[in-house]
């Protein structure tokens, strides 16, 4: 029998399949032994910004009290996009992923918020404290205090 | 002719009046219920907020309960239930 989080996941995960949305896949090989706690989605830049054409991964783990508590989301891989709002170690300064959660939002409708990020881009940098931040983190990004203070990128 | 009726059958259709086919929290149709439940009907109703949002109400109670903001997961404005 499943859990309410399996049940919303396997929903999410069937229209996801069903109707693709641009610039989103998600990786069924990884999702070994139906484990829905773990995904894995592709993204691709958009056309037309500073990210056209390359190919990113973001990795979701989700807890069982999903969607009641928001998944913790980190690029994943050999490319982390170069952005003021993404450090070297995946981690994304985004306030849906903690503070603004809600339960209505989704893994496609975070997925296009990252890609949204990204297309505003204007220069491909990392955030000024990325050195810092990156040596002194948890593994965890909902356990970072983020200061969201820069909406224009 | 004349018809004697000795018995019938009847059925019956019943459905909330949302103004979406899913609850926004778990994703599942409103005429089922909510994912802790497994009958529909009185037993897992829906709540209307001021903002005119709809939820299970198991849904948006579990939703409330897990946050300091009691703001609708929709379009978080302050939740108030819409008195009907």
């Amino acid at each position: 029998m499943s859990t309410p989080s399996e049940r919303r996941l396997q929903k999410e995960l069937m229209s996801m399949l069903k109707e693709p949305p641009t610039g989103m896949e998600v990786d069924t090989a990884v999702m070994e032994h139906n484990d829905l706690h773990t995904w894995h989605v592709r993204l691709t830049g958009a056309a037309g910004t500073l990210y056209e054409g390359e190919n990113f991964k973001l990795q979701f783990k989700f807890s069982p009290k999903y969607p009641f508590d928001s998944p913790e989301v980190t690029f994943t891989g050999d490319n982390i996009p170069l952005h003021p709002h993404v450090y070297s170690n995946g981690h994304i300064c985004l306030s849906i992923l903690t503070d603004d959660w809600s339960p209505a939002l989704s893994v496609q409708a975070v997925c296009l918020s990252i890609i949204s990020m990204l297309s505003s881009s204007k220069e491909k940098k990392r955030p000024p404290d990325d050195a810092l931040y990156v040596k002194t983190c948890s593994k965890n990004p909902k356990k970072t205090k983020w200061w969201y203070h820069d909406d224009t990128v | 002719m004349k018809v004697k009726i000795k018995g019938w059958n009847t059925v019956a259709v019943w459905k909330w009046l949302a103004n979406d086919d899913k609850c926004g929290i778990c994703r599942a149709p409103f005429d089922g219920c909510c994912s802790d439940c497994k009958v529909p009907g009185d037993d897992c109703p829906l709540v209307w907020g001021v903002c005119s949002h709809c939820f299970h109400m198991h849904c948006i109670m579990k939703w409330l309960a897990a946050q300091q903001n009691q703001i609708c997961p929709m379009c978080r404005q302050d939740w108030q239930l819409k008195s009907e």
